[in-house]
């Protein structure tokens, strides 16, 4: 016998037709894979925004005894290990007198009395992110209680227009006497020096006028009804949203579900992240990524050139190339941990020393924030800008180097007006590998600045308007956070769907305009070579 | 025949300083161990044009390359001797090199105009040495451009990229590019064997123009170019300058032996 061949069983034929089936086979598999990926994503994420009609429901509960609720009625087979035998639980959020901002309900079929789409119960959602889900009665105004519901758009008018006075009246007027009161306090004013008694004054007279204002508003309700007919009041100042969703058809539910893609992307997140929108978390991701793209690039175009164009050829360079190489495969968390041991406590903490000794022992830069949050990114990224631009510096044609040097350039000049030039498509390459890796790390994001809920933008009105040092939300934590979601209370779970969609998109969008900047930098800089 | 009568003929030995352009003094090359360059000694007389031959791998281009030191660029290159440019000893090592490199344009085998615009590419020496003028570039470019017989082809699409020129306007955009700094000397290395016959006679008639404004110094495979263009020839064999003379003289009625086989096509 001789050698064992793969010419003893196929002929070449043959061979060349497996290769190619089972190249396609695991392509294809591939392929699958990410369609499922995206499609579970889609699927969950966009239940976010759809919106359910409003069930009437009537059920009887262990005791036998029967409710009368609202409820939207979950998508999906709810398993569980009592549910073998019964041919389906029901997962029901409703709203009652008992719970008029929803509660979680789950039904075997035989429990169900009566389930029908209630057209005049409507789902009415709260500006804090919660939801009632009941029949709009009547409208209180004040002096005229229980006005027809056609008013509602007149009251909503007033109510809003109320508050801005409130709001005007508080930034106008009452926060000023309030400095001033505080510099007195500062300069230890006697509590009856006359300038301070008429401001205490003034200030009480504003707050007066802000109390009369507060009550008119409070007397706007909207008066609903539980499906049992018991009834419930909702301030007009607290209503954000108001659908007949057993009425709207498929446009109508266009038009809201694109209200609530829009309010997801404006807003903050309300109800302990499972709520509300998630814009703070979009712009910590952006910014963050734009930060660590600002530092990352520099420093691996720079370590790239010197290894490519100054290194001696020789074993100290073919060490650092590998330990460069290395790098990239270092655990993230390990990363998060050498931000937070060596940037933020010792680099940060020098710093709060050396400039910010007064505020002491509150840290300003000594604490976590979206610089060190995106200096450790930038570290974690370092290896791929290295290696993705040192291939485009390969790449320059020996050629135009000698062109440049003939026409007395110096290394320099032929570096800055030649090399990097053409090298700018594979720099570019570099930097999309950064983004999609630095996009979708959460691990040392979480050691190094990411909360979970920040208080304020790293970005307002207020000098120096950028705050680096802030701690912020991103996407990824914010997913993280919305895995431990409970996953019966269907909104809240499907937030987090909806998140992932959105840094998919994040990524997404970041690489597209990274990949039309290469294609133009490559069809200026690389036509004809 | 007529031709040949009309030749100014130089005494190559006894050039005066006036008319040398370039003075080799017992020039000696190594790139490591490997020693290219065997006690050269030559004198490149002014506004001729001198053609380098020999095989391949007989160290002309090297030679070339000695003019305006692109050697430097080679890793274990190590020069010995003197070459005297415009009176000053080129290889000593406090030498100016970009200086020297206005001062000595050379020319590449294939085209290498920079992925920029023609009016950029002109401009690229220039912007170098600190000249930001719009209206002193717009003048150079235009000058470079005429000197290389380009500027009717291209005076209308300036600003496209270079890329889009053909083989053989790329090559005198890359003379442009060296006219524009307005060098005394231009080093040609084969500057026409990546160009179609037809291009490649322009390109002659183009050297016989530039003649007038600065000395050139070719290396070309090809003897009959050599003869057509060149008024004297040196012919180096393995690293050694084996014969220079005018060239009607070498291609005719060569001194030494090994001229004679090598352009009566016996070797090389």
């Amino acid at each position: 016998m001789g050698k064992w061949s793969v010419r003893q069983f196929l002929s070449n034929r043959q061979q060349q037709s497996f290769v190619i089936s089972l190249g396609a086979f695991c392509a294809s598999l591939l392929l699958v894979a990410l369609v499922c990926v995206l499609g579970l994503i889609a699927l969950r994420g966009s239940d976010y925004f759809w919106p359910r009609p409003v069930h009437s429901l009537t059920y009887t509960d262990m005791s036998g005894a029967e409710h009368k609720v609202y409820g939207q009625v979950g998508m999906g087979k709810v398993s569980s290990q009592y549910s073998a035998g019964i041919e389906r639980l029901w997962l029901i959020r409703y709203s009652d007198a008992a719970y008029p901002f929803g509660n979680q309900l789950i039904l075997e079929t035989p429990d169900i009395q009566h389930l029908a789409v209630a057209k005049e119960a409507a789902d009415i959602l709260l500006s804090d992110g919660t939801r009632v889900f009941a029949k709009p009665v009547s409208v209180d105004m004040p002096g005229q209680s229980a006005q027809p519901l056609t008013a509602l758009e007149q009251a909503r008018l007033q109510v809003d227009a109320l508050q801005q006075d409130i709001e005007q009246i508080r930034t106008q007027y009452l926060a000023p006497i309030h400095r001033r009161l505080a510099e007195l306090d500062i300069r230890d004013v006697d509590d009856d020096a006359p300038a301070r008694e008429r401001l205490s004054r003034e200030f009480k007279e504003w707050q007066s006028k802000v109390l009369t204002l507060e009550t008119q508003v409070a007397e706007f309700r909207l008066n609903v009804q539980f499906s049992d007919g018991l009834p419930f009041a909702i301030a007009l100042n607290e209503l954000d949203q108001l659908n007949y969703t057993g009425q709207l058809n498929v446009w109508g539910k266009l038009g809201v579900a694109a209200n609530g893609v829009w309010a997801f992307l404006t807003e903050s997140p309300k109800q302990a992240n499972t709520a509300g929108g998630v814009f703070p978390a979009l712009f910590g991701t952006v910014l963050m990524i734009f930060v660590m793209t600002i530092l990352v690039t520099p420093f691996g175009v720079m370590a790239a050139i010197y290894l490519n164009e100054y290194a001696p050829d020789n074993s100290m360079t073919a060490i650092i190339r590998i330990c460069v190489s290395n790098m990239a495969g270092v655990p993230s968390i390990v990363y998060g941990v050498f931000g937070l041991g060596f940037f933020v406590y010792m680099v940060g903490g020098q710093i709060d020393e050396l400039f910010f000794s007064d505020r002491l022992p509150a840290p300003t830069m000594g604490t976590p924030g979206v610089f060190w949050a995106a200096l450790t990114m930038a570290i974690l990224t370092l290896p791929v800008v290295i290696v993705a631009t040192e291939e485009g510096l390969r790449r320059v044609p020996d050629r135009l180097k000698a062109g440049s040097y003939a026409l007395g350039a110096t290394k320099l000049e032929t570096i800055w007006h030649t090399i990097l030039p053409i090298a700018s498509p594979g720099i570019m390459t570099g930097v999309i590998l950064a983004i999609a890796r630095a996009a979708g790390e959460v691990a040392p994001l979480m050691l190094v600045g990411a909360v979970k809920f920040a208080p304020n933008l790293p970005f307002d009105g207020e000098f120096p308007y950028l705050h680096l040092d802030r701690q912020f939300m991103h996407l990824g934590v914010l997913i993280y956070d919305g895995a431990f979601h409970s996953q019966t209370d269907m909104r809240s779970a499907s937030m987090m769907f909806a998140s992932c969609l959105l840094l998919l998109l994040v990524v997404f969008v970041l690489n597209i305009l990274a990949v039309i900047l290469r294609k133009r930098l490559r069809q200026r800089y690389l036509r004809g070579y | 025949m007529l031709k040949l009568f009309e030749r100014e003929q130089l005494d190559l030995e006894g050039l005066s300083p006036e008319q040398t352009a370039i003075e080799v003094r017992d020039l000696n090359l190594r790139f490591g161990q490997k020693h290219v360059l065997h006690d050269i000694n030559m004198r490149i007389p002014k506004n001729r044009i001198t053609a380098l031959i020999g095989q391949s791998g007989c160290g002309k281009s090297t030679l070339i390359a000695c003019f305006n030191r692109m050697n430097d660029l080679i890793l274990n290159s190590q020069t010995s001797g003197e070459i005297v440019i415009e009176g000053r000893n080129i290889n000593h090592k406090k030498e100016n090199l970009s200086l020297l490199r206005s001062q000595v344009g050379m020319v590449f085998q294939r085209p290498n105009p920079f992925p920029m615009s023609i009016y950029d590419n002109v401009c690229y020496g220039l912007r170098l040495q600190g000249i930001k003028q719009r209206r002193q570039l717009d003048d150079a470019v235009e000058r470079a451009l005429h000197e290389a017989a380009l500027w009717e082809e291209v005076k209308d699409r300036l600003f496209d990229s270079a890329m889009t020129l053909s083989g053989g306007q790329q090559q005198r955009l890359v003379i442009a590019r060296a006219l524009a700094l307005k060098p005394s000397i231009l080093l040609l290395d084969e500057p026409t064997s990546a160009l179609d016959p037809l291009t490649t006679l322009f390109i002659e008639e183009l050297m016989g123009e530039l003649k007038k404004r600065c000395t050139i110094v070719i290396v070309t495979h090809n003897m009959q170019q050599a003869a057509r263009v060149s008024d004297y020839t040196a012919f180096l064999h393995q690293g050694e300058l084996v014969e220079y003379s005018d060239s009607d003289t070498l291609f005719t009625m060569p001194d030494k032996k090994q001229t004679e086989d090598y352009i009566t096509g016996r070797y090389g």
